[in-house]
């Protein structure tokens, strides 16, 4: 449930709000679902992207790089847990 | 005997992770297919979606600002509405000051193009990408190469793409845009590059006696204001100082733009895909 309010919520605010508030949401949403920031940089990129404006599209390059950091935070954050 | 063993935590995603993280990623990429494959109806589809966002900001904007002291608002209403009074006197000793010099110069008056009315669609909401999307394309007449004027004929850019029913127009602020300018009243010239954000920057010789709050002018027919200095940077090291420009319009929230094809102002590679 939470999951899904956040994805709408998150690519809702690319058309919405100011990208700032977007970002917010993207990185809160990574730590419960980690591909969403990636996925939300390339929705971005998709409607606001133009190869005149910019050689690189960069919704989608910082996306990816929180998808990155999330998942090697959480891959550190998850320890093994000795069960007895 | 008691076994021990380590819980499971090789995987970087667990599967509901990866579920709805597929998911999220499939609905982008279903998105960009539409862009690159159908770009007229994608912006079709996602027109009355920016209009909501529209129609929502300047909603948001009435209520935010009936919060404010309403003395403070009736002073502000009369400053206007002086000032509006002021410049359009201003404006009429202007046009016909105008008309006088074209009778003088030019006794047959060529006929002037009055330009294509296009609404804006889509702005970024002062993202990287200083881009328009426009509800025009070659079905009203409009061309790549055709530059974009504001309210008060205030250059904003040039399309730089056409669809059938749409439009994109690079704005001078994109970071990939160079044009030549001048600044101040006695018409420096100086080459302004786009600093993203709406923003322009210059660079100047430190012996040019330029100041913050000279107004800086673009090539279009004559020598039109797009915005004024609101900073002078100075580095030592450097010969020259740079200079940050503040446009004279606020490009994320025109609604509607001209487009008129003078072919004075500046030109970026264009592509035909918006």
């Amino acid at each position: 449930m939470i999951r899904g309010a956040l994805t709408l919520f998150t690519f809702a605010s690319v058309v919405f709000f100011p990208w700032p508030l977007t970002a917010l949401f993207a990185v809160v949403s990574s730590f419960f679902i980690p591909l969403l920031p990636f996925a939300v940089g390339m929705f971005a990129d998709t409607l606001y992207y133009s190869p005149q404006a910019g050689t690189v599209p960069l919704f989608t390059l910082y996306g990816a790089i929180v998808t990155g950091a999330t998942i090697l935070v959480r891959r550190r954050l998850r320890a093994g847990i000795i069960e007895g | 005997m008691k076994k021990t063993f380590l819980a499971r935590r090789n995987g970087l995603l667990s599967p509901a992770d990866l579920s709805w993280g597929v998911f999220t990623l499939g609905c982008a990429l279903i998105v960009l297919l539409m862009r690159v494959l159908a770009p007229n109806f994608f912006w079709k589809a996602f027109t009355p979606v920016f209009r909501t966002a529209d129609a929502l900001a300047s909603q948001s904007h009435t209520l935010f600002s009936s919060f404010r002291n309403a003395r403070a608002l009736t002073a502000e209403n009369e400053q206007l509405a002086n000032e509006n009074v002021a410049f359009a006197t201003e404006n009429q000793t202007l046009l016909r000051k105008v008309a006088d010099l074209e009778a003088l110069f030019t006794p047959s008056s060529p006929e002037v193009s009055s330009g294509i009315l296009a609404g804006v669609v889509a702005r970024p909401p002062e993202s990287p990408y200083d881009t328009l999307v426009l509800a025009a394309g070659t079905n009203a007449g409009v061309t790549t190469g055709m530059e974009a004027f504001g309210a008060g004929g205030v250059p904003l850019g040039i399309v730089s793409s056409v669809l059938a029913d749409f439009s994109r127009v690079t704005l001078l602020s994109s970071p990939n845009v160079t044009f030549v300018g001048w600044v101040g009243s006695s018409g420096l010239p100086l080459t302004i590059t786009g600093a993203g954000a709406g923003a322009m920057n210059a660079t100047i010789a430190r012996s040019a006696s330029v100041t913050v709050g000279d107004t800086v002018f673009a090539p279009g027919p004559g020598m039109l204001m797009i915005g004024k200095i609101v900073r002078v940077d100075s580095d030592p090291s450097v010969p020259g100082v740079t200079l940050r420009i503040q446009p004279v319009s606020n490009p994320f929230s025109v609604a509607w733009v001209v487009l008129r094809n003078t072919g004075t102002l500046f030109s970026i590679t264009a592509t035909s895909t918006p």
